[in-house]
């Protein structure tokens, strides 16, 4: 379970070290984009942590969901209408509910060693 | 156990990609907060100024180009102006050399004509020994005739105006009373000025047979002062050619 975190800290110190920048008129969209991104790993992380993980829905729902993201932004943006708001406000009630299962799977992790206690979260 | 890996596996190759973007992004995010002082999301607002600046630059660019035109035009203008001014104050001095409002100096003659010394006789007519403003009349015109670019009597300088007229025992020259001896200077070719003095049964000629002192001079460079008179035209005006 250590070796995402450590391409986690792989990957930011490959872009720290690459000096690519994003063209400006596309930060707003890979903002959300890594949002949504984000939401989808620790999705991982909680469906792995469930014994449901597939493989195929977390790759799809990652590219989906990036690209959707930064699409509905650019789709608000050509509407005039900021519509990349209700996406960060969705991801961000995902990424905190995701947070959230994944501190109770640790926490029964934790706690479907000891037997005693177990099924009382 | 291959659930897992596969697990790990697809999970740590998305988390290098958002690794990567995470820290790409923030390092242009970053970027943009050092060079614009705006949050990425203010973007918008910046590129609106921007754009209206921008326009604004531009327009303020075509002024500046129309009044560099504008300047170079004036300066054209000018220059051409005072290149006319030049050439009409060139015009009037030449002008004023015609109307002999300008002393000048150059080769010559110097003619002097004075009454004759000769005593009267009894009963004879002192018109014999005088000379009369027609004698000076004659010499000046035959001056002119001779090719005299200017001529002064006593140092009043022959213009178009000019009239020599009788006033007594004086002749009245432009507004001047002029008496004998009439020394009559002309600048001109001399040896043609004096060829013209000197010929046979020409003014002096008849003069010296009636015994009045006559002399003719060459002079190298002499000088003929300005008319100093005015010009005065209450009725007559220029014929306008269309």
């Amino acid at each position: 379970m250590w070796l995402p975190i450590l391409g986690l800290l792989a990957g930011l110190a490959l872009g720290l070290l690459v000096s690519i920048q994003v063209p400006l008129s596309y930060v707003k969209y890979s903002a959300i984009a890594i949002l949504a991104a984000v939401d989808t790993i620790l999705g991982g992380f909680r469906a792995q942590f469930e014994d449901r993980f597939d493989l195929r829905v977390f790759l799809s729902g990652f590219a989906v969901n990036t690209v959707f993201a930064a699409g509905l932004t650019a789709l608000g943006d050509l509407l005039g209408l900021d519509i990349y708001l209700g996406a960060v406000v969705a991801f961000s009630i995902r990424i905190f509910n995701n947070v959230g299962f994944i501190r109770r799977d640790l926490l029964g992790f934790v706690w479907r060693n000891r037997p005693a206690e177990a099924g009382k979260l | 156990m291959r659930v897992t890996r596969t697990w790990q596996a697809g999970l740590t190759a998305v988390a290098v990609i958002v690794g990567f973007l995470l820290a790409v992004q923030v390092r242009t995010e970053r970027s943009i907060e050092t060079g614009l002082q705006v949050t990425s999301g203010r973007m918008g607002e910046v590129a609106y100024r921007y754009r209206f600046a921008e326009q604004r630059q531009a327009a303020l660019r075509q002024r500046i180009e129309a009044l560099r035109g504008q300047i170079g035009a004036e300066e054209r203008r000018a220059i051409s102006g005072r290149a006319a001014v030049a050439a009409i104050a060139a015009e009037l001095d030449r002008t004023r050399m015609l109307a002999g409002l300008t002393a000048l100096h150059g080769p010559g003659v110097i003619v002097t004509i004075a009454d004759s010394r000769r005593p009267l006789r009894a009963g004879e007519d002192p018109n014999l020994v005088l000379i009369h403003y027609s004698d000076v009349h004659a010499v000046v015109a035959a001056l002119f005739t001779a090719g005299a670019e200017a001529v002064a009597v006593n140092d009043e300088r022959l213009v178009g105006t000019t009239g020599i007229s009788c006033v007594g025992t004086t002749i009245l020259c432009n507004a001047r009373r002029l008496a004998p001896p009439y020394r009559i200077t002309a600048i001109g070719d001399p040896q043609g000025l004096r060829a013209a003095m000197l010929a046979r049964g020409g003014v002096l000629d008849q003069l010296r047979a009636f015994d009045f002192p006559v002399m003719v001079t060459v002079a190298g460079d002499l000088r003929v002062p300005a008319y100093v008179g005015g010009f005065e035209h209450r009725y007559a005006r220029p014929i306008v050619a269309h």
